[in-house]
């Protein structure tokens, strides 16, 4: 067989390799449900919060930020909440992990934004990170809250008078429901009290802390 | 000997020249803007989220894909021995590709993207695209049919090869029907295999045709190539999910991104052997031509180990989503099948033109500047990505800090992409006067 002086038998082999890999990189996750079906707790977007994604969108803000917390130590402690951010907003020291993000909360996403570049931290968790004023001022001038940051000011988000304007409320909306499908937060916190409330009463201490 | 006429060809080659500048350019802003992000700031357009899908869509598409059809349309006819289908045709699609590319600019600058890497384009550019795909294609298999020789070349195979793969990926990933991780493991189906099945094809079909003539040596083995050839074929497919590793897909499919990433070594250490082989006895009296393909392979061996080497979990875990990925990136597109084009068209254009390209000297500036500004550019990434994976693994240093690391490896960068687009400017004026010939009669026809 010569192959390589005929060419349209080498297109229908080049085509038939082709099929081969793409089916079952591509076409069998296509067909798995667990892959598109929506995980229990996940809600469809809300009309402002679908109007921010477009503003997310077309902003390219997927080119900084990813929205995957890996399933690896360092992501799911480094997306999740640090001793002083729950000392600060519950009073309670611990470090809360984040879930790895999961399948069934990208369901409702067209187009995905899992992102390839992290110029700027994941997304995936942010939504209750901080306040919607935080968001509002950060997208402003991200150098007033964050000194030292890479990220434009989104200065045509805001109208003359500095406010901000519908896209920019739409985009922190948007923001805000990121990640909040589980609610990780609350429910770390809880079981954190829970813990250290089983150790305060417990007799002995190991040291002194 | 068939007299070539050429247009088709020569006019891609400028026009990609010109896009080339333009995009590059604008590479060089977004670098200035990781060392000063209040630079060019204010207006909508040119952020780096709008910007930065102009800069890859215009270098891939504008620049690379329109010089590597212009080597095409040069080689193609030369190897089956007769004129090209249709020089008309030919200015046609041209013509097509130029609307696309102004249109992409204008698009993407107003924000109206499909917000997904590589497949940024609107549809309605995504169906022109489309249509003049099948009118370059249209003239090359038409060109191939005609054929005066029997056998087909390796230059040939890669060229029909990338021509299928190219249509095939260009409408199923662009159709608009997927939805989340699913999206995301067709955007990288796509996007894994756009440099794969795409550049890197036409890239080692350009390779394989201007090595042996621009060293005058025979090809090192036709067995090789054969065997890079089908390897290619059969396994790059498989590899999108190695984009997304750790991420929300299925495990076994990771895995098997990961083996099939390994096996890839095989096409391409065939492909380096055979080139490396093919200059043996060249390398000293070395020309420009010859230089860029000998970098140019040089590259495109160690960014093909890199990329399997990255595929591997824990390498993964610590370089992706880093600036090591851009240097790696640079490494395949400019460092390996740029510089392929580059020695193409410094090798055909004087040909076609039938005088000497307009200044030796500025095309060996054109090659020094581009290895030394690449290397400084991918080399100070590479360190800088590395460093920034590594303190992402340790929770307690925040994100912030992690940015303002980077400080030194960004100025290192920004310089290094001034001498690349210093060298690109070279490259664009020593074109520009080879095409309008100014200083030189025209040489008796002696090579074709
Ligand atoms: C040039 C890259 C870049 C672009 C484009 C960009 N960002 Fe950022 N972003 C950063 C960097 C760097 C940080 C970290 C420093 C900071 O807080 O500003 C950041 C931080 C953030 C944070 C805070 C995350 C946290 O956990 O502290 C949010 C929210 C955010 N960006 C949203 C956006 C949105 C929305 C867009 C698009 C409108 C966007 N970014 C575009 C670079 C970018």
């Amino acid at each position: 067989m010569k192959l390589e002086t005929n060419a349209i038998l080498l297109l229908v082999v080049v085509a038939v390799f082709m099929f081969l890999g793409s089916y079952f990189t591509m076409v069998v996750p296509l067909m798995d449900a667990r892959l598109n079906a929506p995980s229990k707790d996940a809600r469809p977007y809300t009309e402002l919060e679908m109007k921010g994604r477009h503003v997310y969108q077309k902003e390219g803000c997927v080119y900084c930020h990813t929205q995957q917390v890996r399933n690896l130590l360092e992501e799911t402690q480094r997306y999740g909440m640090g001793e002083e951010e729950t000392f600060k907003r519950f009073g309670i020291r611990a470090l809360i992990q984040a879930p790895p993000s999961q399948p069934g909360e990208f369901a409702y996403d067209q187009p995905h934004f899992l992102g390839t570049r992290r110029v700027g931290p994941d997304l995936a968790r942010v939504g209750g990170k901080y306040d919607n004023t935080w968001h509002i001022n950060h997208l402003r001038d991200p150098r007033s809250t964050s000194p030292g940051s890479l990220m434009p000011a989104y200065s045509w988000l805001f109208d003359k008078a500095s406010q901000p304007t519908p896209d920019a409320i739409a985009l922190v909306a948007y923001i805000q429901k990121l990640g909040t499908n589980y609610k990780w937060r609350e429910e770390g916190v809880e079981q954190a009290r829970k813990l250290q409330g089983i150790s305060a009463a417990l007799p002995f201490k190991e040291g002194k802390q | 000997m068939e007299q070539h006429e050429d247009k088709s060809a020569r006019w891609f080659m400028y026009t990609s020249v010109l896009f080339f500048l333009v995009t590059i350019l604008i590479g060089l802003i977004m670098s200035i803007r990781f060392i000063a992000p209040e630079f060019l700031g204010g207006i909508a357009s040119l952020s780096h989220g709008r910007i930065r899908a102009i800069h890859t869509n215009g270098v891939l598409f504008g620049w690379l894909l329109a010089a590597d059809m212009g080597l095409c349309y040069y080689l193609v006819p030369r190897l089956a021995g007769v004129r090209l289908f249709s020089e008309k045709l030919g200015m046609a699609t041209l013509g097509l590709w130029v609307v696309i590319i102004l249109g992409a600019v204008v698009t993407l600058g107003i924000g109206d993207t499909q917000g997904k890497e590589y497949l940024e384009l609107d549809m309605a550019l995504d169906i022109l695209v489309t249509i003049a795909w099948v009118m370059f294609a249209i003239n090359i298999f038409a060109t191939i049919a005609r054929r005066k020789y029997e056998n087909m070349y390796a230059s040939l195979w890669y060229v029909m090869g990338t021509i299928l793969w190219t249509a095939i990926l260009w409408i199923v990933a662009n159709l608009p029907v997927y939805a989340g991780v699913n999206d995301a493991n067709v955007n990288w189906w796509f996007g894994h295999n756009a440099v794969g099945l795409i550049f890197t094809p036409v890239g080692l079909a350009i390779a394989y045709y201007f090595i042996p003539k621009a060293t005058g040596n025979p090809l090192y083995s036709h067995k090789l190539s054969l065997i890079g050839f089908w390897t290619i074929a059969f396994l790059y497919i498989w590899n999108g999910a190695h984009h997304i590793l750790f991420g929300p897909i299925p495990t076994w499919l990771q895995t098997v991104a990961i083996l099939f990433s390994i096996s890839l070594l095989i096409p391409v250490w065939t492909a380096v052997t055979n080139f490396y082989g093919t200059m043996r006895g060249k390398w000293a009296q070395a020309n420009t031509v010859v230089k860029f393909f000998l970098a140019g392979t040089t590259f495109y061996l160690l960014t093909c180990f890199q990329g399997p080497m990255h595929s591997l979990r824990t390498v993964n875990q610590i370089v992706s989503k880093t600036d090591w990925i851009v240097g790696h990136a640079h490494m395949a597109v400019f460092g390996a099948f740029s510089f392929f084009a580059m020695g193409g068209i410094y090798f055909s254009l004087p040909r076609m033109l039938k005088r000497p390209v307009f200044s030796e000297k500025l095309a060996e500036w054109h090659f020094w500047l581009s290895f030394v500004g690449f290397l400084g550019f991918a080399i100070s990434l590479w360190i800088g990505g590395f460093v920034q994976g590594l303190q992402w693994m340790d929770y307690r240093i925040s994100f912030l800090d992690t940015v303002k690391a980077m400080f030194p490896y960004y100025l290192v960068r920004m310089f290094s992409a001034i001498l690349m687009v210093a060298a690109q400017l070279m490259f664009a004026y020593n074109v520009l006067r080879t095409a309008r010939g100014n200083g030189h009669a025209p040489a008796a026809p002696a090579v074709a």
